[in-house]
């Protein structure tokens, strides 16, 4: 009986002991390593706008922090912008750039940049401004006013700005 | 009573057999020397040495002696302070032309040559491929299992001025970099192939963002869509043939799913506030996705095709990035107190139906969690102290690496 005990325990022993280290085969190569990538080089590339702000009179409507609702202050700036749209501007398109400031990723700082522009959008059309003269872009975090760590500043890049289409 | 004792001893022998496969799980990691042979003239010497040393680090699956032995590999025998090892890798680069490499693997205890191998590369400034390229043949040839991520190209995007960037591909450690494309604002860099000749991004160089693909090596340029309002490419298949977009054609930030053949969408989530980054799950017939139809960022999960959506992550307010490699989820958590104060993000594992969670990260700010292509590395950017850094985290080994990264960075994948 110990003789079957201790022959179990040997196979057991032997069944979960570990694999023998692998012998790897030797082997002799040359092996090049290629392929030189481009530069393409854009900087000629017509950019819609260099415009850090709002121009032609328009002003940029502010916001507060993930946010994209119009508050109180925010409505007056747009209906002024309305204003500066139907008269100034009139049969004109214009582009809303929706800003934000830094926090987050940026490919959800799109999207709320672009919610904020749609916001203003909305409103302006409320105020008589046809959607079809509003072009839509969401900038993100890429065209801060300022880059101070201040609350301030952080204000200040939470923003849309207002531009005529030329 | 036979078999009282039978089972004692099984039972015995399967205690002893745990305790020893947690010990070999370390152990099993194979001691490694290296001894170069190239002559302290070299510029690049220090550099490839330590390239070599992180790539066997962060492998996973060897233990690499950090001292910089230096001999002729011209003799096939070990030093004596090196037998204790398991392996000793000899190479010696050399300049002329280009850069070119010899490299032999031996067998540390009884010399005996397993290995020889020569490398050459016409460009110098890209010597840390050389580096990943021996490093990751060196893992094959012993059989561990696939590392050839460390030969791959990371992209990334970074603003250089206000709506002004560049896109830069550079080796996993970034000491290799070199611009793809400069000038105009070109972001969201994402590979579009799994060898990596050209890549998705979006230019807004227009007057609404437009999505190309790029060809690396000839420069072809192929547009394949415009979208108002703003336009991403989250994913891409594993076969390339169909993409993941971020689109607002309606000024509503939703994920679509576009056939680039035949250019053809379909709306995936339709939501009034804001869904982004969608990342397919294994089997590509479902997503994972931020979105904050909750009143805050948050990852949910649906399927292509239906409109019933899940949540995912249970905890934190703010978790606005995701990537994911079959059920394996990984996410960034914003985890300061005061949306003013110091920022801090961490990374957590998690599955796709939530369960699992552990953090990856504790301390910084840390985003852009990006899986490798075999699902057992992750990729990040750091913040931390006013440094910025790459990251990489090998999840079978616990292995992490940080890389210096000059600049912010805006997009990245690998």
């Amino acid at each position: 009986m110990i003789k079957k005990i201790a022959l179990f325990s040997v196979i057991v022993l032997l069944l979960t002991s570990g694999c023998s280290q692998k012998k790897p085969k030797p082997g002799t190569d040359a092996n090049s390593i290629v392929g030189e990538t481009v530069t393409i080089d854009e900087s000629g590339v017509n950019s819609s706008s260099r415009y850090n702000g709002s121009s032609d009179g328009m002003k940029s409507v502010y916001f507060d922090f993930g946010d994209y609702d119009i508050s109180y202050d925010a409505q007056r700036t747009v209906t002024f912008n309305a204003g500066v749209v139907k008269g100034k501007l009139r049969g004109g398109k214009i582009k809303l750039e929706g800003n934000c400031d830094e926090f987050g990723t940026d490919e959800y700082n799109y999207a709320l940049g672009l919610k904020r522009a749609k916001a203003v959008k909305d409103s302006l059309q409320a105020q008589g401004v046809r959607a079809g003269q509003i072009v839509l872009v969401s900038y993100g975090e890429s065209n801060p006013q300022c880059r101070e760590a201040t609350e301030s500043c952080y204000g200040r890049n939470r923003r849309v700005d207002l531009h005529p289409v030329r | 009573m036979r078999y009282l004792i039978i089972l004692f001893f099984t039972f015995q022998l399967f205690a002893v057999d745990a305790t020893l496969k947690i010990e070999k799980d370390v152990e099993e990691r194979a001691r490694i020397s290296l001894v170069d042979g190239s002559g302290s003239t070299l510029p690049i010497g220090e550099r490839f040495f330590s390239t070599l040393i992180s790539d066997l680090k962060i492998s996973g699956h060897f233990l690499p002696d950090a001292t910089h032995h230096r001999g002729s590999i011209s003799s096939n025998t070990v030093a004596p302070a090196l037998k204790s090892k398991d392996y000793v890798l000899k190479y010696s680069l050399s300049q002329a032309g280009g850069l070119r490499a010899t490299v032999k693997l031996f067998n540390a205890s009884d010399a005996s040559l397993l290995a020889t191998k020569d490398y050459s590369m016409a460009s110098i400034n890209k010597y840390p491929f050389m580096a990943h390229k021996i490093v990751s043949e060196l893992n094959a040839m012993l059989k561990y299992p696939d590392v050839n991520w460390l030969n791959r190209y990371v992209i990334f995007s970074r603003y250089t001025a206000a709506k002004r960037s560049v896109i830069v591909l550079a080796d996993y450690t970034m000491q290799y970099q070199k611009t793809v494309i400069k000038g105009g604002l070109n972001l969201f860099p994402k590979w579009a192939d799994p060898r990596q000749k050209s890549f998705y991004y979006t230019s807004f160089n227009g007057i609404i963002p437009t999505l190309y693909r790029l060809n690396i090596y000839n420069g072809s340029k192929t547009k394949i869509t415009s979208s108002q309002g703003m336009l991403v490419c989250s994913d891409v298949s594993r076969n390339g043939s169909k993409i993941l977009l971020t689109m607002a054609p309606d000024a509503q930030p939703d994920i679509y799913e576009m056939r680039v053949a035949s250019r053809s969408t379909r709306r995936i989530t339709n939501f009034a506030g804001i869904d982004v980054g969608g990342k397919y799950l294994g089997g590509e017939q479902s997503i994972v996705f931020v979105s904050n139809r909750l009143g805050y960022a948050n990852i949910f999960k649906q399927s292509i095709g239906s409109s019933a959506v899940s949540q995912v992550v249970f905890r934190g307010r703010n978790n606005n990035a995701v990537d994911a490699y079959g059920n394996k989820v990984v996410y960034a958590s914003r985890e300061s107190h005061n949306s003013f104060g110091l920022n801090a993000f961490n990374l957590y594992m998690t599955s796709a139906n939530g369960s699992g969670t552990r953090p990856l990260t504790t301390t910084g700010v840390n985003q852009f969690p990006r899986f490798s292509t075999n699902g057992n590395t992750i990729l990040y950017v750091k913040q931390y102290q006013n440094r910025s850094s790459v990251g990489y985290i090998n999840l079978v080994s616990n292995q992490s690496l940080l890389f210096p990264l000059g600049g912010k960075v805006q997009s990245i994948d690998w």
